[in-house]
């Protein structure tokens, strides 16, 4: 039963031990978990990997006490935590006291943001927000902040406003405020996701910091590629049962081969056109980004980059004529499509199959299009479920569908591999390549360098932002 | 560059309910007049004049124009008559009422909102959170302050989104009405989810505290501070009756 | 030391005193009501006048707060994230919708969607915390803290009653809220403030004055032409919202699930 024999740190205690027979959210009518085990050794790294919607979150949920809500989901099983037992029986369970629970158990959640109580002016509020309602008194806090942030490492980000941080540093004040609290267990859902090369080393040597003082981790990811060499115990989550992996066959398995750029295609129309195009955005002051020359001729694919606030979105927003430029010639010779990175704020019908037909004439050639186009983004099962419902990586290819079912000639996407997983990556390529074979274009913006270079002909490096003068006044 | 007043913020706003009550019991409209002048210098020398204009106006213009219709155009007291046409009598009663009660909600109106643009919004939930309030009000304070201009954001995203899949753009009742569900369906679903999302790692980090609660952020105070409150309250709730109790044997 | 995981059962010691608070809080807020129609108050402009509208104001600020105080401890966390959603939702629907054409005020949307999600008390809490909230840039709105709270309140008893299970009710119990919170709500405008704050209705008002009606009757008769049209709008667009939630966040909350307040859409 002990998983972590060959790790002599965890001795023989077991900090935490999980038995879900089964875990059903309410309403629903599948069981989300089935036959968990997993016993948490102290300072140990445990890795569980899962595609989306494998039931990671639940289970990171259920970890943390969360999960499952009094009354209205039904759990099947006993934990031991910290000397204490729990036991849930079907929908009777017991009162959770999460905070208690949290006292043991910390979750980063996915949406790092989430942990946040975005009511605090400065970091430093923020991470001692669970103190204040624990009534710490002030000189203790002071202190407690200080070890932290020399231990971890914080000390720029401690006056920044807390709204205004990146996604890795979002993260960071998010882990550190989990740290905070001192929990012997930390359960991190998707730690590294989303993140480029520079934040996802800093997250890295925050975890790595934690555990050296002596924090238990589970992680829940996609991929266990960055914990390779360092993992106690590595599960593999499937429809969510558990399953034990060894580290080599996950480590190795790689969804795509090793890639190539693709030929440019030979001289074609040009289909978008920028010349010495300046933009701004409505009410500001400055320009976002000036002087840009840009062509993208059909069959062709082409990668904006450049860093954060360089005006990538921006220009796929000047493309899609939601903005005009304020110096300059735009040319767009046709239809354009885009895809919005959080493309949940396009989404408000009751199912998917209304969703990717609103707006469409009941006997267009478009509306009869809706089928071809759910079976080619694998959508046809999630006919008739309410977008929310599904995965996020599912309602990102759900946006998809709405924009494509318009055949669109020059595609827009602006962080599209964001929030997919393996199958959604595959699916989102193939849209790439069709829409290039029709003649069409695809201008996109990602961080993902991987896919930058797999996909595109080319890549147009956004001149860097010019730095924020101090105001004249 | 707006100057911030380093009172506690509970001092502003006992000054302002004392001042606020006193004007409105005394009705008189020199003293309205004067207390207006003075909130109006104040916000001059702190550097909100702009701001506390055109708050103050988008209320104040409607509810004077409203006053004027209902007392001033069809007054029904029978003295002073100035014109009459049809249903419509203008007296000098009731233009006077008109103006009285316009000054009566100007003093409110201007008093209140020069409170709130010298009050740091940071202070006020921290000098909440440390008073003997329910630990809720604090958060539900702070989390509607920093949604609002989050939320606006979000409204605009959407609309933008609705514009890129052409969606929206029907004429007529159901046009509107269309309208208004694409832009408040995805608006209300982002943010109950968001809501629902947030809460159960609230409550992970101890929220709303059981027992006593502290707050990093300290609020400057001072024994003075504290006396003047306690005497504005005071005067809030004593001044009123002193100023109208005469008037009551006269009813 | 090692805290609890489990929460000890509810205990009634404070469940009086807040029971207490709340009943005293209508009581104030009938209480006050009935005194102003039953005394009827003339001669705005002079001292009674003054008298009359700060006594008005204190006491239905009072009522709602007490209110508030009593219900705000039972509120579950999940209600709690709710709220400044739905004051949020308030404002910025409001504004949205009510830049268009009609001239309602529908700034009341968010309230009734905590009420219908959440049931009465959240609801009566969002509508006088709203209220105190939105006075930060309009302090006029203050003594209506009452009647946002009635609305709220009206929200949560006709989802509990099964409003929602048929998208035809949720208007009619509209119409009915409109009715008693335009009732209550009118002394306020016309005792405090001596009218109303809108040019619109202050011309319907002063129209019912040059027919001979005394000031309350004239702005209570406005609201009874404003107010019911207006919530029914407001508890229809909330309700189609609610319809519009995936089932698994709609069923997350206790009081849709206790009561059925979807009823069959609930369980399909």
């Amino acid at each position: 039963m002990i998983e972590n024999q060959k790790n002599s740190r965890t001795g023989n205690t077991v900090l935490l031990d999980l038995k879900i027979e089964r875990f059903r959210y309410s309403g629903a009518e599948l069981d989300s978990l089935q036959h968990i085990e997993v016993n948490v050794a102290p300072g140990s790294l445990t890795v569980i990997v899962g595609e989306s919607g494998s039931g990671k979150s639940t289970l990171g949920e259920v970890f943390a006490g969360i999960l499952p809500r009094q009354g209205a989901d039904q759990c099947l099983g006993t934990i031991n935590l910290a000397g204490q037992r729990i036991e849930y029986t079907g929908l009777e369970c017991q009162r959770i006291n999460v905070a208690g629970w949290a006292k043991h158990v910390g979750l980063l959640p996915q949406e790092a943001g989430h942990y946040l109580s975005r009511i605090r002016e400065r970091v430093a509020e923020e991470l001692v927000f669970s103190l204040e309602n624990e009534g710490v008194p002030r000189d203790e806090m002071c202190q407690r902040i200080t070890a932290l942030s020399t231990q971890l490492g914080l000390d720029h980000l401690l006056e920044r406003d807390p709204a205004k941080l990146s996604g890795g540093q979002e993260r960071l004040v998010a882990l550190a405020s989990l740290a905070i609290s001192e929990p012997s267990i930390m359960v991190l859902d998707e730690p590294l996701a989303g993140l480029d090369a520079e934040a996802t080393a800093a997250v890295t040597e925050m975890i790595t910091r934690l555990r050296a003082g002596g924090t238990a981790m589970v992680v829940l990811s996609r991929t266990a590629k960055p914990w390779a060499g360092k993992v106690d115990a590595l599960r593999t989550l499937a429809n969510g049962q558990l399953s034990k992996a060894s580290s080599d066959d996950l480590v190795q398995h790689s969804v795509f081969e090793p890639t190539q750029r693709r030929a440019t295609p030979i001289e074609a129309n040009v289909l978008l056109e920028f010349g010495d195009v300046q933009l701004v955005h409505p009410g500001a002051e400055r320009p976002v980004l000036d002087g840009l020359d840009l062509q993208v001729r059909a069959g062709e694919c082409v990668g904006l980059a450049g860093a954060n606030g360089s005006g990538k979105t921006t220009v796929l927003k000047a493309a899609a004529g939601l903005l005009r430029p304020t110096a300059g010639s735009l040319a767009v010779s046709a239809t354009t499509g885009m895809l919005l990175q959080n493309s949940s704020d396009q989404l408000f019908e009751r199912t998917v199959l209304r969703e990717v037909s609103f707006g469409l004439p009941k006997k267009g050639a478009q509306r009869s299009r809706v089928p071809e186009v759910l079976s080619q983004l694998g959508l046809e099962a999630f006919a008739e479920t309410h977008p929310y419902e599904l995965p996020a990586s599912v309602r990102r290819l759900v946006a998809l569908a709405t924009v494509l079912v318009r055949e669109p000639r020059t595609l827009l996407l602006d962080e599209p591999t964001e929030a997919l997983d393996s199958a959604g990556l595959a699916r989102l390529q193939e849209v790439i390549d069709s829409v290039l074979i029709r003649g069409g274009a695809v201008l996109l913006s990602t961080h993902d360098k991987e896919f930058m270079n797999r996909t595109t002909h080319w890549v147009h490096l956004m001149s860097e932002n010019p730095e924020p003068t101090a105001p004249d006044s | 560059m707006p100057k911030s007043i380093n009172l506690h913020p509970f001092t502003v706003l006992a000054l302002t309910a004392a001042v606020v009550t006193m004007t409105t019991a005394a009705g008189l409209w020199w003293l309205s007049c004067a207390v207006i002048t003075v909130c109006v210098l104040v916000a001059g020398w702190t550097g909100h004049l702009r701001r506390l204009a055109v708050l103050s106006a988008a209320i104040l213009i409607p509810t004077f124009a409203s006053l004027l219709l209902i007392h001033g155009l069809v007054s029904q007291q029978a003295s002073g008559l100035i014109a009459v046409a049809g249903p419509f009598r203008v007296t000098e009663g009731g233009l006077e009422a008109a103006t009285v009660l316009g000054l009566r909600t100007a003093v409110l109106v201007v008093a209140g909102l020069l409170c709130t643009l010298l009050i740091s919004k940071h202070q006020l939930v921290a000098a909440i959170d440390l008073s003997p309030a329910p630990p809720q009000v604090g958060y539900l304070l702070a989390a509607t302050l920093f949604l609002l201009p989050h939320m606006a954001d979000k409204q605009r995203t959407i609309g933008q989104a609705q514009a890129l899949r052409q969606a929206g753009t029907g004429r007529g009742l159901s046009g509107w009405f269309q309208r208004v569900r694409l832009r408040a369906v995805p608006l209300v679903l982002a943010s109950l989810q968001d809501a629902h999302d947030r809460s159960s790692h609230l409550s992970a980090r101890g929220f709303p505290a059981a027992g006593s609660h502290t707050r990093l952020r300290t609020v400057a105070d001072s024994v003075t501070q504290q006396r003047v409150r306690w005497i504005s309250l005071l005067c809030a709730v004593v001044g009123p009756t002193a100023i109208l109790a005469p008037f009551w044997g006269s009813a | 030391m090692s805290p609890n995981l489990l929460l000890p059962e509810e205990t009634s010691s404070q469940v009086l005193r807040r029971r207490i608070l709340a009943t005293a809080g209508t009581l104030l807020l009938i209480g006050t009501y009935l005194v102003l129609v039953i005394t009827q108050p003339t001669g705005i402009a002079e001292g009674l006048g003054q008298g009359v509208a700060l006594v008005t104001f204190a006491a239905y600020l009072a009522a709602a707060v007490m209110l508030l105080v009593a219900v705000l401890p039972d509120l579950p966390v999940s209600t709690l994230t709710l709220i400044p959603v739905a004051l949020a939702l308030n404002i910025i629907l409001g504004q949205f919708v009510g830049s268009v054409m009609v001239p309602l005020y529908l700034d009341s949307i968010g309230t009734v969607l905590v009420g219908f999600l959440a049931g009465r008390r959240a609801g009566a809490a969002t509508g006088v915390l709203s209220t105190l909230i939105w006075s930060l840039f309009a302090p006029t709105v203050l003594p209506f803290a009452a009647g946002a709270a009635l609305v709220g309140f009206l929200a949560g008893t006709a989802a509990r009653f099964g409003a929602l299970r048929r998208p035809y009710l949720a208007p009619v119990a509209g119409v009915v809220a409109g009715v008693l919170v335009g009732v209550v709500s009118a002394p306020v405008a016309a005792f405090v403030f001596g009218g109303t704050s809108g040019v619109g209705t202050g011309a319907v008002v002063a129209a019912f004055r040059s027919m001979g009606d005394s000031l309350l009757s004239a702005v209570t008769k406005q609201a009874l032409i404003s107010d019911p049209g207006d919530k029914a709008i407001v508890f229809l667009i909330a309700a189609l919202l609610i319809y519009a939630l995936p089932k698994r966040l709609s069923g997350s909350f206790d009081f849709i699930r206790r009561y059925r307040v979807l009823g069959q859409r609930g369980t399909k």
